[in-house]
């Protein structure tokens, strides 16, 4: 026996099996807590985030790769790398969620959805109950198709 | 002047008895390992110490050639043990550390720190420390035997097995612990506990020999 394939063997086993099986129960408490208009946002994002464990370690090892191994400035050069990952691709993408956002709150949707009107909220979640498991697939779906922008 | 052949016999049985006392550190060098936390160690803590007297009982003969190389007299190494009762010692120490210890007391020690990790959790706690403590003990004869492999032969084969060991940390270990990072950074991050810490480790997972040379250039 081998301490680093052990160590290695937890390790894909937390992250190829347990993870993705744990989005699941991440994705239905985001909508229990989406129906009783709670904050749900985090728990979404770890379901996706759990389906996208092995991808998180990949664009991690390629932050730290940008530098040699025994170059002084390497972990600085990782968290730069880091910071610019989050300036130039999070970032943006998060602005065109608010863009929708801006749009949907100009329609008056989400004002349908607070606790004073909530019968589009219930609609939504009970539509978000019944198809978890779709919800599922089509996060696997996008995570699959994502990997095409891995360079 | 010429040992009596009883003493030669029990020193060939000390040298042999070398590699068996080595295994038996590195088993309470896991055992430590669980008391100071599991994922983490104490700077001059017990897993230190144990893992660092299993490194020098695997030099021995290295170790002492350098005090022979300093002009001191040091017994002879290796021969046969000539006593037919000091060599059914050597049998049974070395039939118990792989029969009883290797083959047995390990693998249950090993069952209990999982039996613990299962507590652990239902406590609210990471089983993370006592799954790692389980793997660590499950491998000790094989990390034994791994860091035999590291033995350079020279004068300074304890140093050089450290500096490997180092190396394996820093350049097979730790970057699997980033994964591990990563999982406990999702984790925290749906409970509405600190993630970034994790994810700042898991960087510096990746890069500790870099981290290792800019402090040597701080320093130097």
């Amino acid at each position: 026996m081998n301490l680093s394939n052990g160590l290695l063997n937890l390790t894909n086993w937390l992250g190829n099996v347990i993870m993705p099986t744990m989005a699941g129960l991440f994705a239905a408490a985001a909508i229990y807590r989406f129906s009783k208009a709670q904050p749900y946002q985090h728990l979404g994002y770890a379901a996706l985030a759990s389906l996208m464990c092995s991808g998180l370690l990949r664009a991690m090892e390629s932050f730290s790769n940008q530098a040699s191994w025994n170059n002084p400035d390497r972990y600085w050069i990782s968290i730069l790398t880091l910071v610019n990952w989050v300036g130039n691709v999070l970032l943006p993408l998060y602005g065109a969620g608010q863009v929708v956002l801006a749009v949907v709150h100009f329609a008056g949707l989400l004002e349908r959805m607070t606790i004073g009107e909530a019968w589009v909220r219930n609609l939504v979640a009970a539509m978000c109950c019944f198809g978890l498991s779709g919800l599922l697939r089509l996060g696997e779906f996008w995570i699959q198709h994502g990997t095409a922008g891995v360079r | 002047m010429t040992l009596p052949q009883i003493i030669v016999d029990l020193l060939t049985l000390l040298f042999d008895m070398a590699v068996p006392a080595a295994i038996c550190t590195m088993v309470l060098a896991g055992i430590a390992l669980r008391q100071e936390g599991g994922v983490n160690f104490q700077a001059g803590g017990r897993f230190q110490r144990w893992a660092l007297w299993s490194v020098i009982l695997l030099t021995i003969p290295q170790l002492l050639s350098w005090f022979a190389a300093q002009g001191i007299a040091m017994p002879a190494q290796g021969g046969g043990i000539s006593s037919s009762w000091v060599a059914s010692l050597q049998t049974s120490f070395s039939g118990f550390v792989s029969n009883v210890v290797v083959a047995r007391l390990t693998p249950v020690l090993a069952a209990f720190c999982v039996l613990k990790a299962a507590l652990d959790a239902a406590e609210g706690n990471s089983p993370l420390g006592s799954i790692v403590s389980a793997i660590f003990l499950l491998s000790a004869s094989g990390t034994v035997q791994l860091f035999q492999s590291w033995n350079s032969g020279s004068q300074f084969a304890t140093t050089d097995m450290l500096t490997a060991a180092w190396n394996f940390l820093a350049g097979t270990i730790l970057p699997e612990a980033a994964g591990l990072a990563i999982v406990g950074a999702i984790f925290n991050y749906a409970r509405h506990r600190p993630f970034m810490p994790l994810v700042g480790s898991g960087l510096a997972f990746l890069s500790v020999s870099a981290i290792w040379k800019l402090v040597q250039a701080m320093a130097g």
